[in-house]
């Protein structure tokens, strides 16, 4: 059952600072850093909330706009619609979505939409409604008008309903999150943002990127990461279940009868 | 008060969830059933995912059904004989049930079949339980004498091979229909997370015909070995089992079902039986509702994507 990891994304780059002149190349920057870079999920765990901080150092008179997005590792979403036939209400069959991270949010100084046009954000899959979450089972190519490689999906037009749910499902168990107005200045130059884990966020790695725009335009990026990781008896427990998951079941049922046992050893005494 | 489940990966409260294998476990000692289809639902309602749920109180199905039989294997009420031959059709049919519990979930069909399980089997056994046992204490408070009860067993009982003798239950029948009434008890437990109690005793009671004071020791004792397989089987192929989870509600289990067992022997059998009947007719219907009611979100999860 465990998976292999994925292969680290490059970090993120703002693109355009290459074609940028010499002299103003890393006068507009962005640093950011975790009060904690690992979260640890143990018997108490119920959910916990981290705080990012940076810093703007912007020499210009343009305004910048500061977008953070916090990324937790991919997880396949498989979801069902149900149908009502014959006054009964049944699930359809499964659709499988991919690129769909466990965990995702987006703070931002402004609405996205307003920091950014739909092109830039889509390019940089910034914001919810970028992820590039598909169905790729569902997909295949046809010739249409004459075109060839017409990318269809088998869910027709209530595609768009099917990947909507994705985001909503999510959102409802606090697992993607919008916060338009979730970066604070505290100070000039000086920022803040709150990343909150819910108890049932994913454990793994996770990817923050604090984006810089002006102008519509990504400027700066600074690229960060983040652990959540089951400690103590919690791993042992998952790991056990896992990699000897013959002779953990057996453990549970030993516990169970002997538990059963002790206790009408216990009452009869009586 | 919380604590986190490492295989659920959510956090519960757990004197909650003492206090509910101690209701559930009570409820189990008193009436000689495992008590899992109550539990199930109230455990998914807490948020624990529907696969946990299921595969973990049957480890606590264990353990209150182990301190039951001990109960009633010293007021020598528990045939060993015809429980073994259950045990062993349960024993496969949990194999089964487990392997088709795992097809169904990849169909993103396994919550509809739960439901329609419930229903119907639930429904059908409340119903009739309620309608048997009513028109007894009907007869009692009327002062009529009940009608002669029909103690003929169905002849195809006799016609059947591989006939072998049960003292204990007073009969001399083939093992074919107690190894079946085995199987199809392990299937449900594997698919509705139950130990089948609630088919076995009525089934014990009405078409195998056997005594009365020992049906109840008997159930218990398939349904360990039943759900005992189960366990193992789900925790070694879906890695499904909470240790956690199944402690916390065992503790209390052991200790209800205990006190269950002591009072069982206060109430008149019919009376138990309209109580139960009750219990079982509104848990099957309330699973059932979710088929006919429109639900509040068109689309929903389906969870087995590991597999």
């Amino acid at each position: 059952m465990f998976q292999a990891l994925p292969p680290e994304p490059a970090p993120m780059v703002a693109p355009g600072t290459i074609e940028r002149s010499v002299a103003t190349e890393g006068e507009v920057r962005v640093a950011a850093a975790l009060t904690d870079a690992q979260v640890e999920v143990d018997s108490s765990f119920r959910g916990a909330s981290i705080v990012l901080y940076g810093a703007v150092f912007n020499p210009t008179d343009i305004p910048a706009d500061v977008v953070v997005v916090v990324r937790g590792p991919d997880a396949p979403v498989r979801l069902v619609k149900k149908t009502r036939n014959m006054g009964v209400w049944l699930n359809s069959r499964p659709v499988l979505f991919e690129g769909a991270p466990g965990f995702y949010m987006t703070a931002s100084t402004r609405p996205l939409s307003d920091v950014a046009d739909f092109g830039q954000l889509r390019r940089l899959g910034v914001g919810v409604d970028h992820l590039r979450i598909d169905a790729p089972e569902e997909s295949r190519t046809v010739t249409r008008y004459g075109v060839r490689d017409v990318v269809v999906s088998r869910l027709g037009e209530d595609y768009l309903d099917w990947r909507r749910a994705v985001i909503r499902l999510k959102e409802a168990a606090a697992l993607y999150n919008t916060d338009p107005d979730g970066v604070q200045f505290v100070d000039k130059g000086l920022f803040r943002a709150e990343v909150e884990l819910p108890t049932v966020a994913p454990t793994g790695k996770y990817y923050a990127e604090v984006w810089l725009f002006q102008e519509g335009a990504p400027v700066s990026v600074s690229n960060l990461t983040l652990t959540v990781e089951k400690v103590g008896l919690e791993r042992d427990i998952y790991e056990f279940a896992h990699r000897r998951p013959w002779s953990y079941g057996v453990l549970c049922v030993l516990l169970a009868a002997l538990t059963g046992y002790a206790a009408s050893r216990v009452f009869r005494s009586r | 008060m919380d604590i986190y489940l490492p295989i659920a990966e959510v956090s519960v409260n757990w004197p909650f969830l003492v206090l509910l294998g101690a209701l559930v476990g009570f409820v189990s000692g008193l009436f000689g059933i495992g008590g899992g289809f109550l539990m199930a639902p109230v455990l998914v309602f807490m948020g624990i995912p529907p696969t946990v749920a299921v595969a973990s109180q049957a480890s606590h199905v264990v353990a209150s059904s182990t301190s039951g039989v001990i109960r009633y294997s010293g007021m020598k009420a528990v045939d060993y004989r015809i429980g073994g031959i259950m045990a062993v059709g349960g024993a496969l049919g949990a194999l089964a049930g487990v392997e088709m519990f795992r097809y169904l979930r990849l169909l993103g069909q396994a919550d509809l079949v739960v439901a329609v399980s419930y229903l119907v089997f639930l429904g059908l056994i409340g119903s009739m339980m309620l309608y048997e046992s009513l028109t007894q204490i009907l007869h009692r408070v009327r002062g009529e004498t009940p009608p002669r009860k029909e103690r003929r067993r169905p002849m195809w009982l006799y016609g059947l091979p591989f006939r072998m003798r049960f003292p204990r239950s007073g009969l001399y029948i083939s093992a074919i229909p107690p190894f079946g009434l085995g199987v199809f008890a392990g299937i449900l437990s594997a698919i509705m997370g139950v130990g089948g109690g609630f088919i076995l005793v009525p089934a014990m009671l009405y078409v195998l015909r056997m005594r009365a004071s020992v049906v109840v020791g008997t159930s218990l004792f398939q349904i360990i070995i039943t759900t005992a397989v189960t366990t193992i089987l789900q925790a070694g192929r879906n890695q499904t089992v909470d240790i956690v989870l199944s402690t916390i509600l065992l503790l209390g289990g052991v200790v209800g079902a205990q006190f269950g067992a002591k009072l069982s022997g206060r109430f008149r059998a019919e009376e138990m039986r309209a109580a139960l009947g009750l219990i079982v007719l509104l848990v099957g219907i309330q699973m059932g509702l979710e088929l006919f009611v429109r639900p509040s979100d068109l689309f929903l999860l389906a969870p087995g994507v590991g597999d």
